[in-house]
């Protein structure tokens, strides 16, 4: 049985401080490699389509639960994270650190497994660049706190 | 430190991940209905945002019958559990008038006075009849009665600071003296385990508040030494005051702090200690005394004692002790005293008989008796259930032993099944513990005797099997039996 250590950690926000601990990775990658496989038994499509709709399907979940929410699901910390996206949450807003890294290569690394996939064929490579393009660019450390033509900007 | 295996680690992050995925499908289909229906509040603001109550509503309440069960019964060994009922899927929760005789292991009951005690419940009644209920008047107005001067005393006296002052509510005492005591400008550095009430105050007080490692000595100097240099921000001039805030036992670890090397650690960078001692007064200690006493820490060299009776008291209310000038500063200006009802008459004569207790003034040696009975349940149970094979938090001698669950269907699990053999037990989860680390929370009193130890011990062990969180290899039985035979020869 392997046992890992989990020390505490110095992140306050109990919306974030759970991506600080241990199997988190991991998780997130074998969730990933079963959703694919899940697609290629419903829709009996080639792998190359089964991984163009994981990135896609990726794509929207986290673009929305990482760049569109905000706050936090519980009321205890008196709104004071009301304005911020999760991805403006984590590590107490410290840019550059591991988890932020870790979670810009995510999608590019699906990017790349998707299109070589396909064969870079057109349909499937223009979708797959213009959701590796916007993720990324949402997690850019200059788009802090940064909303475009007010888009998702408080009242 | 907490050791997890890998693979618990990521079946509770998927356990999590799904609950997250199932509450948000509900959150969908419950807004497309409600879209069909009728509303007439157009035009109103909702009371609450639908996201910031999605945890209670998606998580919390499908297991809402393993909290807040309430109880008919005086908070001894052995309480009457309500049973209730629910006809909508644990949303809405019904009392019946039938009650269960169920073991005690979740009140924090340290020292057993939480139920009729022979020196100190004829007092407290006789102080009822003479006093009244309340006091009906803040502190400064006609809310001090003899029973409160003397109870300040009697709390200074026994935690070893010159003088004290007592309001009536545990929480609120951190919560409305941090705002007197620091302010803009100032510096509050809070371990990153600190209570709800401790994160409050800082936050009421408008200083800045920087988190150092829980119970690590040398993250707390690192911080410190940091934001010194650094200053106030933006204009990085000097910190006008900075408090340390360390709490004796860490309710939701059973670990004791670290005081030694803290304490000389603010000494060397000059900034004051706040100790909160909510659950290690009268608990530890070789005279109850609490963790300065624990750990050899003379009392004068820590700034401000804060401690509540809740605990082994079996009263309510809280105290700070400090130096004269600090607790005659905090009469002129502290909420708490001024403004709020003082604490009632007979939970002070309570507070009073039960330090008297413990001290042997009343002229038995029940609280000698009650001090090592504690020390000898804790240790005892803590070494068994770790014999067993569970994962136990906490050092030796503190009352407090969390059991680690970690997956969230072991949370209602585990606590349902002790239900069902009549053992009460409390368990937390997230939010009040971090994602990962759900546990099962043992809180052991002087009153538990060692049938009763033993009977929870079989009825863990068993719940332990049936939800599979013994993570540890069980310690192998030795050979005690013919250890016995030869002494019996």
């Amino acid at each position: 049985m392997m046992y890992v250590r989990a020390l505490p950690t110095t992140d306050v926000n109990r919306n974030t401080e759970w991506f600080t601990y241990p199997g988190v990775w991991t998780t997130y990658i074998l969730i990933l490699f079963f959703s694919w496989l899940l697609v290629l038994s419903i829709f009996n499509c080639s792998p190359g389509m089964a991984w163009t709709i994981v990135h896609l399907a990726h794509f929207s979940v986290t673009y929305h639960l990482f760049h569109w929410k905000k706050g936090t699901p519980f009321g205890d910390d008196q709104g004071i994270y009301n304005r911020l996206t999760w991805w403006e949450q984590i590590d107490n807003g410290k840019q550059l650190t591991r988890n932020r890294k870790f979670l810009t290569l995510v999608p590019v690394v699906l990017y790349l497994i998707a299109s070589h996939t396909t064969d870079y064929q057109n349909p499937m490579l223009f979708l797959n660049t213009l959701a590796v393009f916007i993720m990324v660019v949402a997690k850019f450390p200059h788009m802090h706190k940064v909303r475009i033509f007010g888009i998702n900007a408080d009242q | 430190m907490i050791t997890i295996p890998y693979l618990t680690a990521v079946s509770t992050y998927f356990s999590y991940g799904l609950l997250f995925a199932f509450g948000q499908l509900r959150d969908y289909s419950r807004r497309i209905f409600d879209w069909w229906s009728t509303n007439n509040l157009h035009g109103y603001a909702p009371i609450c945002l639908a996201h910031e109550d999605f945890y209670i509503r998606r998580l919390y309440h499908r297991i809402q019958d393993c909290f807040g069960r309430p109880i008919s019964s005086a908070p001894d060994a052995w309480v009457d559990v309500v049973e209730r009922f629910s006809n909508d899927n644990n949303k809405t929760l019904k009392r019946t008038t039938k009650s269960t005789r169920c073991l005690n292991l979740g009140s924090y009951n340290y020292l057993g006075f939480g139920s009729y005690d022979e020196y100190c419940t004829p007092l407290v009644i006789e102080s009822l009849k003479k006093f009244s209920p309340s006091t009906c008047s803040s502190r400064v107005d006609a809310g001090t009665t003899s029973v409160h001067a003397e109870l300040e005393e009697c709390v200074a006296k026994y935690v070893g600071k010159p003088a004290a002052i007592v309001t009536g509510m545990g929480y609120a005492t951190n919560s409305a003296i941090i705002p007197v005591l620091i302010g803009k400008g100032g510096l509050i550095i809070s371990d990153s385990l600190n209570h709800t009430s401790i994160v409050n105050g800082a936050r009421g007080s408008g200083a800045t508040i920087r988190v150092f490692q829980h119970n690590t000595p040398a993250h707390l100097e690192r911080v410190l030494k940091e934001q010194i240099a650094e200053g106030q921000p933006r204009t990085h001039r000097p910190w006008k005051k900075i408090i340390v805030v360390v709490e004796g036992i860490y309710s939701m670890e059973g670990e004791i702090c670290q005081l030694p090397e803290i304490v000389s650690i603010c000494k060397k960078y000059k900034a004051y200690v706040y100790l909160d001692e909510a659950h290690s007064i009268g608990a530890i200690g070789k005279t109850g005394r609490g963790v300065c006493e624990l750990l050899g820490v003379d009392t004068a060299d820590v700034d401000i004692m804060m401690g509540t009776f809740t605990k082994s008291f079996g009263s309510c209310g809280g105290y700070i002790a400090g130096s004269k000038d600090l607790i005659q500063y905090l009469k002129y200006h502290c909420p708490a005293h001024l403004y709020a009802t003082s604490i009632s008459t007979p939970s002070a004569q309570q507070i009073i008989s039960a330090i008297k207790v413990i001290l042997g003034e009343d002229g038995s040696n029940r609280g000698a008796q009650k001090l090592a009975r504690i020390r000898e349940n804790s240790n005892f149970f803590r070494a068994e259930l770790q014999k067993m094979g569970f994962e136990v938090l906490g050092d030796n001698d503190s009352p407090v032993m969390p059991i680690m669950l970690y997956n969230p269907a072991k949370i209602p699990a585990f606590s349902r099944e002790c239900l069902r053999e009549n053992v009460a037990v409390v368990v937390v989860g997230f939010p009040a513990t971090p994602l990962l680390l759900a546990r099962a929370r043992i809180c052991i009193s002087a009153s538990h005797s060692r049938e009763d130890l033993l009977k929870a011990l079989q009825v863990i062990s068993k719940a332990g099997d049936l939800t599979g969180i013994k993570y540890f290899p069980a310690a192998p039985k030795k050979q005690e039996e013919e250890k016995d035979t030869i002494k019996l020869d």
